[in-house]
């Protein structure tokens, strides 16, 4: 069963075409990474698979619920009038929905003022009104698995990054989520933290768990992801199996773009 | 020395004064402030712009002149004639919005320089426009907007001494009175260390409050 579905989705920035008919899905308990330079569109995807951003036409599920249908060629947001974040952020449906996934960022964007417990907690408490020691409960699990147990009253300023880092996956995890997204999740962080990333999500993908990893680290693509995008100019090029797409590439411009990382 | 007494026991009756000012000011001015920060920001143009066009005018203007304006108008404008039980309330009014339009913009400033990333994680999360604003960006600006509250907390203490232009018996008249009749430049001095005196605490007081908030960056 997928567990989310993209189609057809089109995106301008003031007739700057960033992303042109991306169609993909992801099924369930499968690790898709999207791989691409800089300005290909990855990023904007993601944003838009997590409504931080507007597609301008195609269609978007998430298991059974479509969110986005496109009503003679313009994408319809279920319960949106007007396409802005002020409205987004008043849309129940969409509310509910956002349960459905997580975000890890670059750049963490932890909450600075609230505790690692706080930051983990909070959301599901607040917002999915889950009960609250069942919640409190969850997040010492995933703090645990994160190694960060200890740092449960410390403030996001006490850690570093990789630890910052590690409080933002605890945080996605415990809203439960059926899919995780990672938006070039180790960029920030120098290579020994980054290792220390990588490991964890690893181990998250050896759960089954299903999550989308934009990332720039070729290898770790390789050896986690069960399938790979490459994207360029707003296009998929080359889509497949993770080990096969970055071993041995079929489209020349991939190839060109997997031949920089070799070294 | 008696002499000394009577003139600073004066002062601290004129002292009282000002610090009705001082306080009713901040106690309405600051959350008015917040109030008009909102539509200030608004999407809506036409709102923004008219708030844009009040504080231009609230920043623009001597405070002196807009304490003339609140006492007088009603009767120039209206033919009200409210007396003397006025003059207090359009002290407090004029000086509550004159500070709430500065107060708005150091708001507006500390709401803004808050990072976009916050807003973003906020909404993946699933927390609504009002949630967003009162659990992450609110704490979050009140430590940004200490110290330039802080400036304006101080300015308020000298202004107070604004107040005479409508003939309202705060400290620095008193001051100036006792000084006018006793040919002597001593209860000026008094008043002057009064000022200082009072803004010390304030500082003391607003670096505790800055402090307090340390525990994060």
């Amino acid at each position: 069963m997928s567990v989310f579905e993209i189609k057809n989705c089109k995106k301008s920035f003031n007739d700057i075409k960033v992303l042109d008919d991306i169609s993909f899905k992801v099924d369930e308990g499968e690790v898709v990474s999207i791989i691409g330079s800089s300005g290909s569109g990855k990023t904007t995807l993601l944003r838009i698979c997590t409504f931080l951003e507007f597609m301008d036409d195609g269609t978007l599920t998430y298991l059974d619920d479509s969110i986005v249908k496109s009503i003679d060629g313009k994408a319809s947001y279920i319960g949106q009038k007007d396409l802005s974040l002020d409205a987004l952020n008043k849309n129940k449906d969409l509310t509910r929905i956002k349960g459905y996934f997580g975000l890890v960022f670059q750049n963490f964007n932890l909450f600075p003022h609230w505790t690692v417990l706080k930051n983990v907690t909070d959301a599901p408490i607040y917002v999915q009104k889950r009960d609250k020691n069942e919640v409190i409960e969850k997040a010492f699990i995933y703090l645990k698995k994160m190694g960060l147990e200890s740092k449960a009253y410390c403030y996001p300023c006490e850690l570093s990054g990789g630890q910052q880092q590690r409080v933002a996956i605890a945080r996605a995890l415990c809203l439960e989520p059926k899919i995780i997204y990672f938006d070039e999740p180790t960029s920030a962080l120098d290579p020994e933290l980054t290792s220390e990333i990588l490991k964890v999500i690893k181990e998250l993908a050896s759960e089954k768990r299903t999550m989308v990893i934009v990332t720039h680290e070729m290898s770790f693509a390789r050896d986690v992801a069960d399938r790979v995008i490459f994207m360029d100019n707003g296009v998929i090029v080359e889509e497949g199996n993770a080990y096969d797409l970055i071993t041995n590439p079929k489209k020349d411009r991939t190839k060109k773009f997997l031949m920089k990382y070799d070294g | 020395m008696a002499n000394l007494n009577n003139i600073i026991i004066q002062i601290i009756g004129g002292a009282g004064a000002s610090l009705i000012i001082f306080f009713s000011t901040l106690i309405i001015s600051l959350p008015l402030g917040l109030l008009i920060t909102f539509p200030r920001m608004s999407k809506f143009k036409p709102l923004s712009a008219f708030f844009v066009f009040i504080i231009s005018l609230l920043r623009g203007t001597p405070l002196m002149l807009q304490l003339i304006v609140w006492y007088y108008g009603p009767y120039y404008l209206f033919g009200w004639t409210l007396g003397l039980s006025w003059r207090v309330p359009a002290i407090i009014i004029g000086f509550s919005i004159n500070y709430a339009a500065y107060f708005a913009e150091i708001f507006r400033s500390g709401i803004q320089s808050i990072p976009i990333g916050q807003y973003e994680a906020a909404s993946v999360l699933g927390y609504n426009k009002s949630q967003t604003f009162c659990k992450i960006i609110f704490p979050q600006m009140v430590k940004r907007v200490i110290p330039p509250v802080t400036n304006e907390i101080i300015t308020l203490v000298k202004d107070t001494s604004l107040a005479f232009v409508i003939t309202y018996s705060e400290m620095f008249t008193v001051a100036k009175q006792i000084a006018a009749a006793k040919t002597t430049i001593i209860p000026l001095f008094v008043a002057g260390l009064f000022y200082y005196v009072f803004n010390y605490i304030v500082a003391f007081v607003m670096d505790k409050v800055e402090k307090s908030f340390n525990y994060y960056r």
